[in-house]
Formats: structure tokens, sequence, C-alpha cells
């Protein structure tokens, strides 16, 4: 990596037109069907199931016990005080593994998304651990400080929390940040934990799965939810010497401004969202080879979507793949967005798009390619990657492939 | 349609104190004797909507109806896909967490527990279809917020941005006790929205090094309104007929800062 001025202020928004390309350089993760990038992308090719009866705490009142429970984290993470840092910490183990993270510390940023931050500390700091320690470790940007100190880096540190948009959003600040030579690294990505808070919201709102997870299949049920961390190294193209996943070439994003949990009934927010990366990448609809889809499994959000793309991607809609991984890993919240992006640049990487686990049958509503039954061997070189989450969040990413 | 540099056009302020900056105390700290913490109060928004809506939702839609009234603007005005919105807290989602944790709320309360969703009931309520930020944090993270909200305007991304924080500390008081050493008392409730728009000068951004001590001004006049300190600091500006502005503050050991335009004259939007 070449580091830049080493400048500490910027002017804002100065960049060329078209956007300075960023490099998506490397990525590391934990996941439910993986404790490190090349398991989890094997158990996505392998169409894997990670989603298991929940062990970790008590789901004796709730009607749905299942998830994407991390069963052990990698021993690097074990001695870490919060889930939520541990999971991070594993997944910048991962990335550390597989590129070089040396630029100047005031020059490395981490931005991280997550819908629920450090909410499984602020139990235990209300009920179990009276300490100070305990009770800032419940701030929901806790996991993103613990994380730039295992770094050592000391630029901008962000917590994005647009729900299950955030991993979304990150990568897109992180691009930001590099375009407009405030840092020379981005470590940014996103994270959540499996826990009762939010397996009892979700149960409570009769929003998860009675059986397995379905996106788009005709007896879909709902999302079950689970928990993952998922980083990616960025920096600016010129700066990057050897080997990189990709590139994220636009982000955008757009509200609802209808419904605080529900997605619009339109998909308003999602059409502006996609249409706003594609003119921020300066990508025409007709280059996109791939859809990775939010995908969660209810009713609502795959039928939605599926009416979204096909007005996006007009004719070519059904000639254009659509998948979703939340059948494999469960609904990871805030981590969805970055594990999506990352399965796209391994995709193009290797010549192979995951299959749609739990996707079987065929519904009048959702009547696109979904990589039904096994993984498929394409090359997608131009990507789309969607995300929404509650107060009418709607994120899209516009991803290439290394070339 | 991009634009050279941004200005802050409007600016709502309403916390524990009273509304505007009229209302801030010369010393917060002898203002409040001794109290830890200056309660704002639910503000009296009517209507089936608002049934539900927690207290930080309606403090975000009051600071966008007071920045509205302070620049003379129509609701209208800011309608549609051409205005962003920037949402900034360190701590309003606790309230909503803690009612959850606690057992005391029912099912529907739960998407309150997200903080994406206060943005969002703001969002419904001016018909806001833009771009979003939502970022968690204290005066640093509102600093990031008004460098990416210059950005958006900038590369013509949207024509207009509100960047809003909100901050309330009275369920989580004891917490915040906990961690005192953290957040200078007193404790002073805040919700603030500045709007941003098209403007000649180009902001520039300090994302690591300003001094850490921009922010006492608005620490001295005001308390501890955490994510809120640099928006006040912006509606002094503007009350003070100030050009420009600097503004930022430290949060948890990094200290950021950036320089605005300020408009003298109500927004013309």
């Amino acid at each position: 990596m070449r580091p830049s001025s080493g400048s500490t202020s910027s002017t804002c928004g100065a960049q060329p037109l078209p956007p300075e390309p960023v490099a998506i350089v490397a990525a590391g993760v934990v996941t439910p069907i993986g404790l490190d990038l090349d398991a989890f992308w094997s158990g996505l090719l392998a169409g894997a199931d990670g989603l298991s009866v929940i062990e970790r705490f008590a789901t004796d009142d709730l009607k749905i016990r299942r998830g994407g429970e991390i069963k052990k984290l990698p021993a690097v993470a074990q001695a870490v005080r919060s889930r939520a840092a541990a999971l991070l910490v594993a997944a910048a183990t991962d990335l550390a593994a597989r590129a070089s993270l040396e630029a100047e510390p005031a020059r490395i940023a981490v931005i991280v998304g997550t819908a629920l931050g450090g909410v499984e500390e602020l139990d235990h700091a209300l009920t179990l651990d009276p300490t100070p320690r305990r009770a800032l470790d419940g701030l929901y940007d806790s996991p993103a400080q613990a994380l730039a100190t295992w770094l050592g880096a000391c630029g901008p540190v962000l917590t994005v929390s647009s729900a299950c948009a955030s991993g979304a959003t990150s990568l897109g600040l992180g691009a930001d940040l590099l375009r407009d030579d405030v840092v020379d690294l981005v470590v940014a990505g996103g994270y959540d934990v499996l826990c009762r808070f939010v397996m009892r919201g979700f149960d409570a709102l009769r929003s998860l799965a009675r059986e397995r997870v379905r996106p788009f299949d005709r007896r879909r049920t709902g999302l079950l939810l689970g928990e993952a961390a998922g980083l990616v190294l960025l920096a600016r193209e010129r700066d990057v010497r050897g080997p990189r996943l990709g590139r994220l070439l636009g982000h955008g994003s757009a509200s609802d401004a209808s419904h605080i949990a529900a997605p619009d009934a339109h998909g308003r927010g999602l059409e502006s969202a996609i249409r706003a990366a594609l003119a921020a990448g300066g990508v025409s609809v007709d280059d996109l080879e791939f859809v990775s889809a939010h995908g969660t499994g209810t009713v609502l959000n795959d039928r939605i979507e599926t009416a979204v793309l096909k007005r996006v991607l007009g004719a070519r809609a059904g000639a254009v793949p659509v998948n979703s991984i939340k059948g494999a890993i469960g609904h990871t919240m805030g981590a969805a967005a970055t594990l999506e992006a990352i399965m796209c640049l391994l995709a193009a990487r290797d010549g192979w798009v995951p299959p749609t686990v739990g996707y079987e049958e065929a519904d009048a509503d959702c009547d696109l390619d979904y990589v039904p039954g096994a993984c498929r061997a394409l090359r997608p070189r131009r990507m789309l990657s969607t995300s929404l989450g509650f107060g009418g969040c709607n994120a899209a990413l516009v991803l290439e492939g290394a070339v | 349609m991009t634009s050279p540099g941004i200005q802050v056009e409007a600016v709502g302020l309403l916390t524990g104190w009273g509304a505007g900056v009229a209302a801030l105390p010369a010393s917060a700290h002898d203002a409040a004797a001794g109290r830890a913490s200056i309660l704002l109060p639910r503000p009296p928004l009517d209507g089936e909507r608002f049934r539900r809506a927690t207290r930080e939702c309606l403090l975000g839609v009051a600071a966008v109806e007071a920045m509205l009234a302070d620049g003379g603007l129509s609701r209208e005005s800011i309608r549609g896909t051409g205005t962003a919105l920037i949402f900034v807290t360190a701590a309003a989602y606790g309230a909503s967490n803690v009612e959850w944790l606690a057992g005391r709320a029912g099912t529907l309360h739960f998407p309150y527990t997200a903080p994406s969703v206060l943005p969002g009931e703001v969002a419904i309520e001016f018909g806001l279809t833009g771009p979003y930020v939502i970022l968690i944090g204290g005066p640093t993270a509102t600093v990031d917020g008004l460098w990416q909200a210059g950005r958006l305007i900038m590369n013509g991304q949207c024509e207009r941005a509100l960047v809003l924080a909100v901050e309330t500390f009275e369920e989580c008081e004891a917490l915040w006790r906990r961690a005192r050493w953290t957040v200078p008392g007193p404790l002073v409730e805040s919700t603030t929205c500045v709007l941003l728009g098209p403007g000649d000068v180009r902001p520039v951004f300090h994302p690591v090094s300003a001094d850490a001590a921009l922010g006492d001004e608005v620490q001295t006049r005001a308390g501890c309104t955490l994510a809120c300190a640099p928006l006040v600091a912006l509606a002094l500006a503007r009350a003070a007929d100030r050009d420009t502005a600097l503004v930022g503050g430290a949060w948890r050991g990094r200290a950021a800062a950036i320089e605005l335009a300020v408009a003298g004259q109500p927004a013309r939007l």
C-alpha cells in the first residue's frame, strides 16, 4: 500500500468525475457456516445450512428457538469481553491474515455497521455487572471503538446504524473517505450478535420462520436471525499494489418515508437507492450480471424486492441471476450487506454463484432466476447488492470483480 | 446539480433549557444547581400516528419544525428526494432499549429500539425520501455527518441536507452516572436540526487533528449535549451573525472539526 500525503485535513467532495475507483483489497469474516473467509465461501457454495437450535441464551419462552448461532468463536476472540467486539476481532484477524494494514495510524479509518451495537452489554450492565466499563460497553459505538483499538487505527471511527442496511452504508462511507483523501485505508463492514434482546423482538413480531428460511419460495414464512461479522479493506485503486478482490463502484441510499417497520409497498425507496448507486458508479443497468438480494424470506420483502428488480432490470430481469444467502446463515442484520458484498466478489473471483438455500418452489409473485439447487458456474463482472432495514432504510452497492 | 460549497441556512434548537440559543444560560453548571441531567419534555405533538412514537422520535420532529421556523420555510420546501437526512446520536436509543430489556414495553415497541426508527419517523412526517446516513457517537460523529452532508450536496446527490441530532439521558441516568468521567455534567437533553444548502464556500474537514477544546463554549453554556454540541455551536454562530464557524469536539479519544459557511439571511429554497 502506498500512503499518500499524510495530511490531516481535507476539503469535502473534491473528487474528479467519474469518481475515483476504490478497491476492495481483501475480506475477513466470522459466520455460522465458517469462522473464516475460506470456510464461509466453501459453505455457501456447498449450500450449507448454518441455522440451528440456539444454545447460548435462554429461549424457553420463545415460539422460535433457531438461528444462525456461532457455536464456538475463534480462539483469538474468546478473551474479548463483549461478544460484539469479539466478532469484529475474529473477522479482523481473518482480514489481517489476507492483507497488509500498513499505513500511518491516523490515516486508517474504521467504519462498521450494526443494528444492535453493544445492546447485549447494556443488558449485562443493567442486570449483572454494575461496573462503569460495562456501562460504556452498552453504547452502540463501543464495538467499533474496540476494533479500532485492536487494529491500532487512530483515524475516524464511525458506527453506522441504519438497521439491516448498515453494512452497505459503511462501505459507501469508507469509499467516500478515501475519495476525499481523508484517509489512506479503511477497514469497513458490519456485525451483529444473535442475542435474546433481538430474538424476543422478532419472535413477538411473528417475523420468524416456523421451519426453514425459504427466500423467494412460495412456502416462505419469515426470516431467521443470525450472527456474524464481515470486514473489508478498502483503499484507493491507485494505491494498491498486488491482488485485490474487486472494486466498490457506487453506493446509494434512500428513505421510504412510509413505515417504520415494513418496506414501502411499492419499493420506491429501494428503487431510488439502486438507481442512485448505479448513477454514482457510472454503471448502466445493462451491465449488471448478478444481483445479491436482501431476500429475507418474509412474504412482503421478497415480493417487493422482486417487483423492484423487475422494474430496474427491465427486459433483462429474467436473465440476471438473483440470490439470497440468508437461507444459509440467517439474517445477520448489520453484517448482512457486507457479507453479501463479499459473496459477490468471491463469485466474480472464482466463477461460481452460490445457490439460494431453501428456495425450491416458485411463487407467482417471485418469478426471477433465484439460482435454485446448487451453485452455478458463472463469473459475473458487475453486480448489485441490495439491503433494507427498520426505519425505511434502503441501500444498494454496485460492485465489480477484479479484472 | 453539483455545487462548489455548502452553507448553513437554518438551525432549530431545543434543549432542556428551552427553545433556541436565547434560552441557554451563561453557565450550564451554575444553572443546573446540582442536577445531574436537565430534561427536555415530550413535545405535545398530537395525532394517531404519534400514539406509539417514543419521546426521542417526537424530539426529532420538533427540531425539524424549529429549523423550518428559523428559516421561514414551509414543510413542502424540504419534502421529496432532494433532501438528505443525516441523523446522529450517542445515546438517544438508550431509553427505548432499556424499556424493551426491562420487559415493560409491548410488541409494537420493539422496532423503536432501532436507532434508525427516529430518523424514519422524521422522514415519514416530512416526506423525506432522499439519501440518509445514521451515525452513532458524540460530537465527532456529528462532524462526520456534516462532512457527509456536504459531500452529498456538492456531488449533486441531493439539493439540501438536514443534519439532525437528538440526545436524551433521563431513562439511563444511572448508567451515565457510572461512566461520569466520560461526560462532564450536567447532561442536557437536546434536539437540534441544521439545514445545509448549496453555497460558494467549500467546507474544511479536520477528521483527527482538531483542537479538542473546540466544544468548550457549548459545554459552558449548554452543558453536555454530546452529538448535539457541534450543531449547538452552529446555532450560536448563526445567532451571532458570523460568516463561518469552526465546530467540533472530542469523543472517546478522537477530536474532529469542520469549518462551514453560515448564511446570515433566512433561507430561500
